[in-house]
């Protein structure tokens, strides 16, 4: 099988070097994904999920990347590329010349445009990231402009409170952070709740969770349809409200943390059009309540494991090929 | 600019509080009852304030007489509207402690506490960190 693919007589056969890639993609965006969404020990070690989620997404990025650029090159020319790049990384860059006989006026027109392409997946999702983060930004100081006329700063409780009889926690990350309470929340919760709720808002801030759930949103507008990039967006927000759940846990009775958050859900004026909350809110009661049973730690242990050489088998296998058994 | 902000919360609050339209002198005599300020820096935080579309203002004799073109609780239901909105762009913005919800949902939240043998005011149990 392995010489019909690579067979490279034909102009636009790509190389059998596009399999490895093309596998890690499959792995890393479809089956892992499924796989993680479903796993019991995630929400139990939501940090620890999130990393994954992050490994995911770029063992995901640099797969496409590389199947971009497998397909574009002639196989010749992939062989020459892991040799490049294999000098380049064991002589610190002094030997890179030497294997580009005609400098860099050799590499020819398939192979810049095999460049072009392998670039264009980190990038589009670099400037995508940029772009939700700006976005977010943007929409963050609008709120903070008017938040500054109308809402009055507390330091005995380290918040700005809107009077508004609806209860509402929020914060606003980023630069010259904030969180904000409605005075409708101070009214029902008692003061341990209120401990509680400031506590969550400010692990929030603290682990800067914005960027990832921008970050998962860039992904999701690049990728969208792919299994990782749908559940990453459900998944990566719930597992950083869990996160900044643990955390506030650490400074709160697991009872002021669970009634808080039923206090504050029913006190907002229950609408149809907002389901999108309910069963994650559930599941974050659920974990709050229920103190966790030490989980099966091989299980997480074989998966972090599995993700992360997702996540570096493409760097590894710049082209799969090791020079003196490819097959030519 | 910090102080800039200060001075345009400080207008405004006066004027919601007072609840008609008032001229540059007005506010710069009341703000000087707690701290000096000059006459021009409030003269120019009013007119930012005006160009924002905050405060609205209409010739009286030779001064300005300035009002708010909300009331505070309009601008604080916007800023409720924002926060707690479905919008699911908003979500990288700000950050809620929990989700706005559907009746069904509430009442399964109500469901998961009871089903802990937890009711809101019950013992307290030590927070211990997972």
């Amino acid at each position: 099988m392995t010489v019909l693919l690579g067979y490279s007589g034909g102009l636009l056969v790509p190389g059998h070097h596009v399999l490895p890639p093309l596998a890690i993609a499959l792995v890393a965006g479809v089956l892992l994904p499924r796989a993680l969404s479903r796993s019991h020990w995630a929400h139990r070690t939501p940090r620890l999920a999130v990393t994954v989620w992050i490994l995911l997404g770029l063992a995901l990025i640099a797969s496409v990347s590389l199947t971009a650029l497998q397909l574009l090159l002639p196989t010749a020319g992939s062989h020459h590329l892991s040799r490049f790049t294999e000098a380049c990384v064991v002589s610190g860059g002094a030997q890179c010349g030497s294997l580009l006989p005609n400098g860099l006026a050799g590499v020819g027109t398939r192979g810049w445009a095999a460049l072009v392409a392998a670039a264009s997946v980190p990038a589009a999702f670099a400037v995508t990231f940029v772009r939700e983060l700006l976005s977010a930004r943007r929409q963050r100081v609008r709120h903070a402009d008017l938040l500054r006329l109308v809402g009055s700063r507390r330091p005995e409780l380290g918040a700005t409170v809107l009077e508004h009889d609806t209860p509402a926690v929020y914060c606003l990350p980023g630069r010259g952070p904030q969180v904000v309470v409605s005075s409708g929340a101070l009214e029902v919760l008692t003061r341990q709740q209120v401990t509680a709720v400031l506590e969550h808002e400010r692990a929030h801030i603290a682990g800067r969770h914005h960027l990832l759930v921008a970050a998962a949103g860039a992904f999701c507008a690049i990728f969208r349809g792919l299994p990782l990039a749908r559940l990453a967006r459900t998944e990566v927000p719930l597992l950083l409200e869990m996160a900044a759940d643990d955390r506030a846990l650490r400074r709160c009775s697991r009872d002021a943390l669970a009634t808080a958050l039923y206090a504050v859900a029913s006190g907002q004026a229950p609408d149809m059009a907002f389901a999108a909350g309910g069963p994650s809110a559930v599941l974050r009661m659920r974990r709050i309540l229920t103190p966790h049973a030490a989980c099966s730690p091989t299980l997480r242990t074989v998966f972090v494991a599995l993700t992360a050489a997702a996540a570096l088998t493409p760097l590894v296998l710049a082209c799969c090929s090791v020079p003196g058994i490819s097959i030519d | 600019m910090r102080r800039l902000g200060d001075l345009e919360a400080e207008i405004m609050d006066r004027l919601w509080r007072w609840g008609r339209p008032a001229t540059v002198r007005e506010i710069v005599d009341d703000i000087n009852h707690v701290r000096p300020v000059a006459y021009t820096t409030v003269m120019t935080v009013a007119d930012i304030l005006h160009r924002k579309g905050l405060l609205r203002r209409e010739k009286a004799g030779r001064a300005w007489l300035y009002e708010p073109e909300r009331s505070r609780e309009e601008y604080t239901a916007a800023l409720m509207q924002d926060a707690l909105g479905n919008t699911e762009d908003r979500k990288a913005a700000l950050q809620r402690f929990v989700e706005h919800m559907s009746p069904e949902d509430v009442s399964a939240l109500d469901a998961a506490l009871r089903a802990m043998g937890r009711v809101p005011g019950s013992a307290e149990e030590p927070g211990a960190p997972s």
